[in-house]
């Protein structure tokens, strides 16, 4: 072999060494310098990130008592690659747990497509059975402590709303949410959310191939505890809030209630309700559904989405456009004979004696008086036209809350429906008079109030003037005050001097036998001051309604009850709000009768034993 | 001291720093806290001690014998050395079980077991070298090169049969010796190209391999001819006109061509005008690299087209786990995937002694043998994994060195085998963990864990070493 050959050889072969190495080299130095993926699948394989759900924040009412509490409550979750291999009883499995073996089969199935991930088998697994299940010991299979809600006095279910698992739209809206977490879905629970929630903490382990813990990762230096959510007290009186609920039973409509010193609402029953706890565990999608269909809509606010003609009770706020705007005294008379005809129009009024002064007109309810005195507005010379005058009107009478939203702190609030100029504009092809609109006098026609919107004016009415936004929540736990919009004074266009003449009508009308349609709501030295409602309805019976306030001079509660086809504003609306305040100013009830006659009330509702 | 008179110390001092480092990093991976004895021999590593003991023992007594008996009983050895790997495969269980698939272990007791293969490498060594090294021996004439080929195949034949492919692959090594000793190029070139493309058909996408094999040809070729600047300018036309092609492409016929086929293209033009140069200038030699290289570009198709339609499913699965590459596919690629996270997440210095999470729970398995090699990368990081693949390129190197500088054949043929069969196991160790090579169950040269491959791997060098101090006289001279 020539030298030459050698030395080549030589050569090659070394660099072929250096060669392989260098490859090597290159491959280790990319995967370890240059391609970060690793570093992340390393800590993906060893770490396990456990969720520390925080406890939700529970609600007492205005006395401490409690609305909704937290209760313990257990994920049943599983890491589908720490099975094992020869699997495991799912027979005793489904009895332990009390699912059905289709459930944990498909729950199974959906948990293999990332095997590596806890995924949820069964959720509001209850104390008993976790520890049951743990005596058991699944491999793979652990429990998570999460809350659920429970409500121990069972009442308010549109008002606290509920609790639900948060969906991937809503995911997509909240990113600070993920999958498995709770969220208010309505009433209280959606408005205070933020309050209610707490924040989760999370627990990071170390798990070895197998799966099993084996430790804290960093001794815990990356761990968080869970802060749980705040405590609300409610504005509501739960005593209250349930004798109300007991008293719509069988009927459709709203009682709200608001302490007029502070806008604080005291009730706010929405009719017909459910029980709360049917909203929670695992039945909670099968009875949502069996409510989302119920004819009667029990999942409807009716409270503060309604929108209902506010009829009579509407009489008060025409007396005080017409004081305000110098087109009424209260020493005006207007004629009345069974009504208000003017050539084919004419407004029908029930007999009583003729002519009548304001107050007598609010106590007995006039219709013909309200008539002159809404045209004496909306006719006014000095605006020129029926039109500006509607307009001048219809400034009023939001400035009383209506045809708005209050921007109280409950979420998905109605605004109701004050009519506009261009509405008739448009309906009547711009030729419309006073004598159009005259419905409205009445509180009838286009018109359209919530029942919060009704209790608002009473509590306005109460306060000579003003009103404090009605709020449901009276105080956050570490917090020193609620929104400062909850604690002005929001006067309306209407001076308070003016309001005296009307509330002694309220009151005239109650404390005054034969003087007015509100006697039965009289109760003895409490000073009672109400207005009754009937609003004519195109569906069936008449509305009845009953917006009242006690006492008159301080009042520590005004109230609105909306009775769906409850007929005279006397016959259903006035007796449950007259129970409601004695209960609420005396803790007693004096007339059991009368107590008797409401709850045996069950009012027949054509229309919703429509199927639609 | 007279012992270690013109012992390499080079060599000892690398041999030294590769054990010390294994055993740290067997420490690591094999500390087990159920154990609660830090100093218990259950632990795998308190064995390793005692391994490198007898490891030590061993080079000092190969240092101790005269040089001249490996030369005298290198065939008596060759002989054992096939009686051991023979002996396993007939004798009964109770004496040579099945450990991992392969009947290729003696077992002593419980814990002591001999993987004879590790000392049949030796023997082969010390036999190729003794027939090469034969006055009359020229490796150009056919029939020597036949004996040689036997005293290759013999063993690794048997070796295979023990369903222990890895350890009989790493023979093939012994091209690189017989290369050095002057085997015509032109058959270990196309065998290293078959076996190379074969693996890498599995191992890579098409464009990455035609890649690949453009750029070893115009390297080799430039190697070869020199006129570097030709090839350079040769390889960036390639490029720039396959990314144009595969630009127009997108831009024209909505891709309609895929990167590789426009690469496919671009190379079959370049054949061709290669080739039309070549004529041109009359330079004969570039039409054997075209030659080569058209040879591969038909290869790497075919093997997936014969692999794919012609054979049977079970045929397939045979062959790929004679090849060691798939026997359990969601197994080992879960293996090798963990063993890329366990090197990929160890960064610049890696996560410590004892730190590393792959390791520490289990996720890279054989983590104390065969992945020895992830702890390295996982707890000490690019500085530890690169100060190792130095140690062990430096040792190879040396070893080369010291096989040049001998006298007598016999000494610079067998260094060359302990080089080689070096090279061999760190190729497919590390390229092994590093997703590079199949899985093959071979072990990395004094690192891994296992008696037998320490003892095995410190017998073949330190005969090396004790062949390159031979003016010395042995033992019995002083």
């Amino acid at each position: 072999m020539a030298d030459n050959d050698a030395h080549i050889r030589r050569a090659i072969l070394k660099w072929v060494v250096l060669g392989v190495f260098g490859v090597i080299g290159f491959r280790v130095a990319y995967i370890q310098l240059v391609d970060t993926k690793y570093k992340r699948l390393a800590a993906g394989n060893v770490l396990r990130y456990e969720v520390q759900y925080a406890p939700r924040g529970e609600v007492v009412d205005r006395n401490g008592e409690f609305l909704v509490q937290s209760k313990e409550c257990y994920d049943l979750m599983v890491i589908h690659r720490d099975i094992g291999k020869q699997g495991f009883d799912t027979v005793r499995f489904c009895n332990i747990v009390g699912i059905t073996k289709e459930k944990l089969v498909a729950a199974l199935r959906n948990a293999r497509m990332r095997p590596r991930a806890p995924m949820l088998i069964a959720n509001y697994v209850s104390k008993e059975v976790k520890l049951r299940f743990e005596e058991c010991n699944f491999p793979g299979f652990y429990t998570v402590y999460r809350t659920v809600r429970q409500y121990p006095r069972k009442i308010g279910g549109n008002l606290l709303g509920y609790v639900g698992e948060v969906n991937a739209d809503i995911i997509k809206r909240n990113p600070e949410y993920s999958a498995g977490d709770y969220i208010g879905m309505s009433g209280v629970e959606a408005a205070y959310e933020d309050e209610l929630r707490g924040k989760d903490g999370v627990k990071i382990l170390e798990v070895d191939t197998h799966g099993a813990i084996k430790g804290s990762y960093m001794n815990g230096a990356f761990d968080s505890l869970p802060i749980p959510g705040r405590m609300l007290t409610c504005t509501i009186d739960a005593r209250l809030q349930a004798f109300a609920e007991e008293l719509m039973e069988g009927k459709v409509g709203a009682v709200v209630a608001i302490e007029p010193s502070t806008g604080e609402i005291l009730v706010m029953a929405s009719s017909p309700t459910y029980d709360p706890d049917e909203l929670v565990g695992r039945e909670r999608g099968n009875n949502y559904m069996a409510m989302l269909y119920n004819n009667r809509q029990p999942l409807f606010n009716r409270a503060v989405k309604a929108k209902y003609p506010p009829g009579s009770t509407f009489k008060l706020v025409q007396g005080l456009i017409g004081m305000q705007e110098g087109v009424l005294r209260p020493s005006d008379t207007h004629p009345c004979h069974d009504g208000y005809h003017v050539g084919r129009i004419s407004q029908k009024c029930h007999s009583h004696y003729s002519p009548l002064d304001l107050r007598s007109a609010v106590a007995q309810s006039c219709n013909a008086y309200f008539c002159y005195v809404f045209r004496d507005i909306i006719e006014n010379r000095k605006y020129g036209s029926v039109k500006k005058g509607l307009e001048v009107w219809g400034e009023y009478v939001r400035s009383f809350g209506f045809g708005r939203k209050l921007e109280s702190d409950f979420l998905g609030e109605g605004g109701g429906t004050v009519p506009t100029r261009e509405l008739y504009d448009k309906r009547y092809r711009n030729s419309w008079n006073g004598l159009t609109v005259l419905s409205l006098s009445i509180g009838q026609g286009e018109l359209g109030c919530t029942p919060m919107q009704m209790a608002n004016l009473a509590a306005t009415i109460a306060n000579r003037g003003y009103y404090y936004i009605p709020h449901i929540v009276k105080a956050v736990e570490g917090r020193d005050s609620l929104d400062s919009r909850f604690y002005e004074k929001h006067y309306t266009n209407v001076d308070p001097r003016h309001f005296e003449p009307i509330v002694e009508g309220m009151w005239k009308g109650v404390n005054i036998p034969g003087a007015g349609t509100s006697s039965q709501a009289m109760l003895p030295g409490l000073d009672v001051c109400g207005k009754t409602g009937t609003a004519q309805n195109p569906h069936g019976q008449d509305h009845s309604t009953f917006l009242s306030f006690a006492p008159k001079d301080n009042p520590r509660i005004a109230i609105s009850v909306y009775v769906e086809n409850g007929g005279f504003g006397a016959a259903a609306a006035l007796p449950i709000a007259s129970l409601i305040e004695e209960f609420y100013l005396t803790d007693t009830i004096t007339r059991p009768k009368m107590l008797e006659n409401v709850k045996n009330m069950q009012i027949y509702y054509p229309y919703y034993a429509k199927k639609r | 001291m007279p012992l270690f008179e013109g012992v390499d110390r080079i060599a000892v001092i690398l041999y030294l720093l590769l054990v010390a480092a294994g055993m740290v990093c067997i420490t690591s991976a094999s500390y087990n806290d159920s154990i609660e004895e830090v100093f218990s021999f259950k632990h795998f590593y308190m064995k390793q001690v005692i391994w490198i003991g007898a490891a030590f023992g061993t080079a000092l007594f190969i240092l101790l014998l005269d040089s001249r008996y490996y030369h005298m009983y290198a065939y008596y050895a060759y002989a054992a050395g096939i009686l051991l790997i023979a002996g396993t495969l007939v004798l009964p269980e109770k004496i040579a079980p099945v450990v991992n698939g392969a009947k290729a272990w003696y077992k002593f007791s419980e814990s002591v077991r001999i993987q004879p293969v590790e000392f049949a490498k030796i023997a082969t060594a010390l036999a190729v070298a003794r027939i090469m090294s034969n006055y009359s021996f020229s490796i150009k004439r056919i029939g020597d090169l036949f004996r040689v080929g036997l005293i290759i195949m013999l063993p690794m034949a048997i070796i295979v049969l023990q369903n222990d492919t890895g350890s009989g692959v790493v023979l093939c090594s012994f091209l690189f010796v017989l290369y050095r000793e002057g085997l015509n190029k032109w058959i270990c070139i196309p065998i290293l190209m078959v076996a190379a493309l074969f693996i890498s058909s599995f191992l890579f996408t098409p464009l990455f391999l035609l890649s690949l094999l453009v750029l070893i040809f115009t390297i080799s070729d430039a190697m070869m001819i020199g006129a570097w600047r030709e090839h350079i300018v040769f390889l960036a036309s390639v490029g720039v006109a396959t990314l144009a092609l595969y630009t127009l492409s997108l831009l024209l016929w909505d891709r309609a061509l895929s990167a590789y086929v426009c690469m496919l293209i671009v190379m079959i033009a370049a054949v061709v005008v290669v080739a039309l140069l070549a004529v041109k200038k009359n330079i004969a030699s570039i039409f054997l690299t075209l030659a080569l290289f058209v040879g591969s570009m038909i290869f790497v198709p075919t093997t997936d087209i014969i692999f794919e339609s012609i054979l049977k499913p079970h045929q397939r699965e045979r062959i790929l786990s004679f090849l060691g590459i798939v026997s359990d596919p969601s197994g080992a690629d879960y293996n090798v995937n963990q063993s890329k996270i366990a090197i990929g997440s160890g960064g610049l210095f890696g996560k410590g002694f004892m730190q590393g999470t792959q390791i520490k729970y289990n996720f890279v398995p054989e983590k104390h043998t065969d992945f020895i090699f992830c702890t390295v990368g996982e707890e000490w990081g690019f500085v530890g994994a690169a100060l190792v693949l130095g140690l062990l390129c430096a040792l190879i190197l040396r070893l080369m060195k010291i096989g040049e500088r001998q006298q007598e054949p016999f000494s610079r043929i067998y260094s060359y085998c302990v080089a080689s069969i070096l090279l061999f196991h760190v190729l497919v160790n590390v390229g092994m963990t590093i997703g590079l090579m199949p899985v093959m169950g071979i072990p990395l040269p004094f690192m891994s864990y296992g008696g037998s491959s320490l003892v095995a791997f410190t017998i073949l060098v330190f005969i090396a070493i004790r062949l390159d101090a031979s003016p010395r006289k042995g033992l019995s001279e002083w």
